[in-house]
């Protein structure tokens, strides 16, 4: 049979992740804890899980009103939509201008790609999320501001335009797969595997790449840097899985990824969560899911701690 | 809990087919009506020739094997009288001033053939005074008397009833015979064996009447066959006979060979030609006949019901073939979209063909299948193009959600005003047919193609748009297989096995077609990298 290869390799494939895994893992009532934004940083902060710092919240049209009073206390943030997904409708605000001209403060924010918008503008943008325009359901939606982090220098050679983050898939608490997501210039600084970021597979037992794909197709540089792929090894990697694995404990979720990212100065922080994460991941590691997860439901010790349940998946996998 | 699965899905796939099965054997139902595609447009025109103030026509009518109905007289302001008391029907033109137009005459003709398997012998000595006309011998030349005198007492000796009697008229005129189109008269015929198809018919006539049997010439029209069926073809008229036996009037063909039948395609106009023999000649009128096949692929859903109804079994009951007409018509259509659900489920997760929404390309399908496909791609492109360009517009203008949809919405029923006006110049489309289909979703679709290109890019976009048409072609396809829908139709319990078909559908676990094109480049580095350490 022609997927005889894929089984021999035990790929997941999408109809066994939705109907083996995530339908029967994941307990639908959770999803909200990690679909809205808002309500897993809330949950994050009562489990003592870091993550970006919320500046504010806008949760309707009137409190747009002075939006620009809130802004003129921050040097730079982040808007996003509280129920995006693949980084859509996320603004970056690396500097803010105050211009005094006739006695009148004018507010320019410069973007991460370097373009310029007005005070009115991003009043737009957060409108467009209230609206809705990038939930994936269309419903009405709430916008975050929050603090930007910046790029952990390990990953200067590495990326171009924005911040990578590190994804792990985690089921039943015990990170399974892993890799690092590479903004490119063609992913437009996202670190987004369908608009063309790099994804590189991480080994479990010592966080270093061992294979990466832009797109599916298997690439030895970046293309924008030109820096060999293979060989970087991340720091603080017992504390990024550990951290990953504790999300599972926090909501719930039996088939879960964990998107983190590497701060300069706090370390590991969690970005966001996914109730269904992709399936590239396989393609980046050049390994499948299938044997990993069965070893989890079939040997994996119960009622272990988020560390022990790490070091069970440093040793195996 | 797998075997409770198990379970259902077999009960709900095997239960209608075994209904299925017992309608067909044991009620001896059929699955799906007969299909008739043996009904005709005809179309009549009359002229008189010369000054005529009142003229006649015969008109066809309903009798066995063949039903007239939607008939029409078209006629200025003539007087008409149509006298139906005879055997056939014949229509009277009069008017004060000269007739000089044209009178034309329009029906739709069900046609059967006639079989009358076994003729029971026949010793009838008299008959009604209504057939006394058909007993009536014409007056010969002394010299053919003489001479079919002859002929009887050389073909018919021995026979003592009358319908071997008639077999055997039937036998000699039939077969000694020749056909020749030159040869009119009895007379002639009668010294040299040859003779058109009308003097054959007289022949017979006049030979059956000898022997006291009624009998008759039918004046007919035979349809058009293959090619010309569908295109309207001048007919013209034919001769058989009919002779009066064991109290039925059997249909008789000297020139084509039929005895006790009459085959499919004849449509007898009048029944006695000695009386139309003035009226049809070409002396009196110039007429053309024209039949065109009513429309291929029709049902016989009005037998069928009778048939269910009579079955007298719970499907008698719950068939659908009960309801109004209307809503039979609406349910032939609806009972084929869950197949075409079932083909979208198996397209998605078993070969994984993108598409755009999840019952988009149903409801586009029957967008299609409602208007026409050229119709519905043009509409489509024209969705595909908003979609593009509503980005590229109303961007600049910072608008909220609802309203830009709303927009987009107004901008859809300007399209239709336009395309209103096209089509009313233009006639080549049905303008009704817009209204049926729900704007709303036109608007969602839209909107969900313009964020797609905006998120996804243009090439996937493109992808997403080609597996999308791909499925509406498939179900469209699949609403014009008449079959299938008066299967369905017939047959509703077979939605259990769709759902049934859906339930496996939806257990699958394995990895879909495009996943094997997906994982492809990992597939081959793995087995790089494999056979290198193997060569190490």
């Amino acid at each position: 049979m022609i997927f005889s290869d894929l089984k021999n390799l035990g790929i997941l494939g999408i109809n066994n992740r939705v109907g083996r895994y995530i339908l029967r893992h994941n307990k639908r009532a959770n999803y909200p804890l990690v679909d809205n934004k808002v309500l897993t940083a809330q949950r994050a902060e009562a489990w003592g899980i870091p993550t970006p710092e919320n500046y504010f919240i806008v949760e309707n049209y009137g409190s747009l009103k002075n939006l620009h009073l809130k802004l003129m206390s921050y040097d730079s943030f982040v808007i996003k939509p509280a129920r995006g997904s693949q980084g859509n409708g996320i603004i970056v605000i690396k500097e803010i201008i105050r211009e005094e001209r006739d006695g009148e403060i004018r507010i320019l924010c410069r973007r991460s790609n370097d373009k310029l918008m007005d005070v009115e503008e991003v009043r737009h943008h957060i409108s467009g999320i209230l609206s809705g325009l990038y939930s994936l359901s269309g419903q009405s939606d709430i916008a975050i501001v929050q603090a930007k982090i910046d790029k952990h220098p390990i990953f200067d050679d590495y990326s171009f335009g924005g911040i990578p983050d590190i994804r792990v898939i985690v089921f039943e608490g015990f990170p399974v797969m892993s890799m690092v997501r590479l903004p490119t210039r063609s992913s437009d600084g996202r670190a987004n595997l369908h608009q063309g970021a790099i994804g590189a597979g991480l080994n479990l037992s010592d966080g270093k790449t061992n294979n990466a794909v832009i797109r599916n197709q298997v690439v030895d540089i970046h293309p924008d840097t030109g820096h060999k792929l293979l060989g970087l090894r991340l720091p603080f990697w017992p504390e990024i899985l550990e951290l990953a694995a504790r999300c599972y404990d926090m909501v719930g979720l039996g088939y879960l990824g964990a998107d983190i990212v590497l701060t300069p100065d706090h370390g590991p922080i969690l970005l966001e969560l996914n109730a269904r994460p992709g399936l590239g991941i396989q393609i980046a590691n050049l390994a499948g899911l299938v044997p990993r997860l069965e070893k989890i439901r079939l040997e994996a010790p119960k009622d272990l701690l988020a560390r022990e349940r790490v070091a069970f998946s440093m040793k195996h996998f | 809990m797998k075997k409770l699965t198990v379970l259902i899905t077999s009960l709900l796939i095997f239960i209608p087919l075994g209904v299925l099965v017992y309608k067909s054997q044991v009620l001896h139902l059929s699955l799906i009506p007969q299909m008739v595609d043996d009904v005709w447009n005809l179309h009549v025109n009359v002229k008189p020739k010369g000054s005529v103030y009142s003229f006649s026509f015969p008109l066809p009518r309903s009798a066995p094997g063949q039903r007239i109905s939607d008939d029409k007289l078209r006629s200025r302001d003539y007087q008409i009288f149509v006298d139906r008391n005879s055997d056939s029907t014949m229509a009277t033109w009069s008017s004060k001033s000269m007739i000089t137009g044209r009178i034309s005459y329009s029906a739709r003709v069900d046609l059967k053939p006639i079989s009358y398997q076994s003729i029971p012998k026949d010793y009838t000595e008299t008959y009604p005074r209504g057939l006394d006309k058909y007993l009536k011998v014409p007056t010969l030349l002394a010299e053919d008397q003489e001479a079919i005198g002859a002929l009887e007492t050389a073909i018919l000796e021995g026979s003592e009833d009358k319908t071997s009697l008639i077999r055997k008229i039937y036998y000699y005129v039939e077969e000694e015979i020749q056909r020749n189109t030159d040869i009119k008269t009895i007379h002639e015929t009668l010294n040299v064996g040859k003779g058109s198809p009308l003097v054959k018919a007289k022949l017979f006539n006049i030979m059956a009447r000898r022997k006291r049997v009624p009998s008759r010439i039918v004046v007919m029209v035979r349809m058009p066959e293959g090619k010309k069926a569908k295109e309207e073809t001048k007919l013209h008229f034919t001769f058989a006979n009919e002779v009066f036996l064991a109290n039925k009037w059997i249909p008789v063909d000297t020139n084509r060979g039929h005895f006790g039948e009459r085959p499919d395609g004849f449509l007898v106009i009048h029944r006695n030609y000695e009386e139309v023999e003035k009226i049809i000649s070409k002396k009196r009128v110039s007429y053309s006949i024209q039949a065109e096949r009513a429309r291929i692929n029709r049902y016989n859903k009005a037998e069928f019901k009778k048939e269910v109804i009579q079955s007298d079994s719970i499907f008698g009951k719950l068939s659908l073939y009960r309801l109004p007409l209307p809503i039979q018509t609406m349910f032939t259509t609806i009972l084929l979209i869950p197949i075409g659900a079932l083909i979208l489920s198996i397209a998605r997760n078993l070969i994984g063909i993108p598409t755009f929404g999840i019952f988009t390309p149903i409801l586009l399908a029957l967008f299609f299948r409602e208007t026409s496909f050229g119709f519905g791609m043009l509409f489509f492109s024209v969705i595909v193009i908003i979609g593009i360009g509503e980005r590229y517009v109303l961007d600049k203008f910072y608008l909220l959600a609802v309203p830009r949809l709303s927009i987009i919405l107004t901008l859809i029923i300007l399209l239709m005003l336009g395309y209103s006006f096209y089509s009313v110049e233009m006639t080549s489309f049905s303008h009704k047919h817009l209204a049926f289909f729900p704007i709303v979703i036109v608007t969602l679709i839209i909107e969900r193609l313009s964020i797609m290109i905006t998120e996804e890019g243009l090439v996937n976009t493109f992808k997403t748009l080609l597996g999308t048409l791909v499925i509406v072609v498939f179900v469209y396809s699949l609403f014009f297989i008449s079959s299938l829908e008066m299967f369905m139709f017939t047959n509703p319990e077979l939605l259990f096995t769709v759902m049934g078909l859906l339930i496996l559908v939806g257990k699958y676990k394995g990895y879909r077609l495009s996943e094997f094109l997906r994982f492809r480049d990992l597939v081959r580095q793995k087995k790089k990298l494999e056979s290198k350490s193997h060569d190490l």
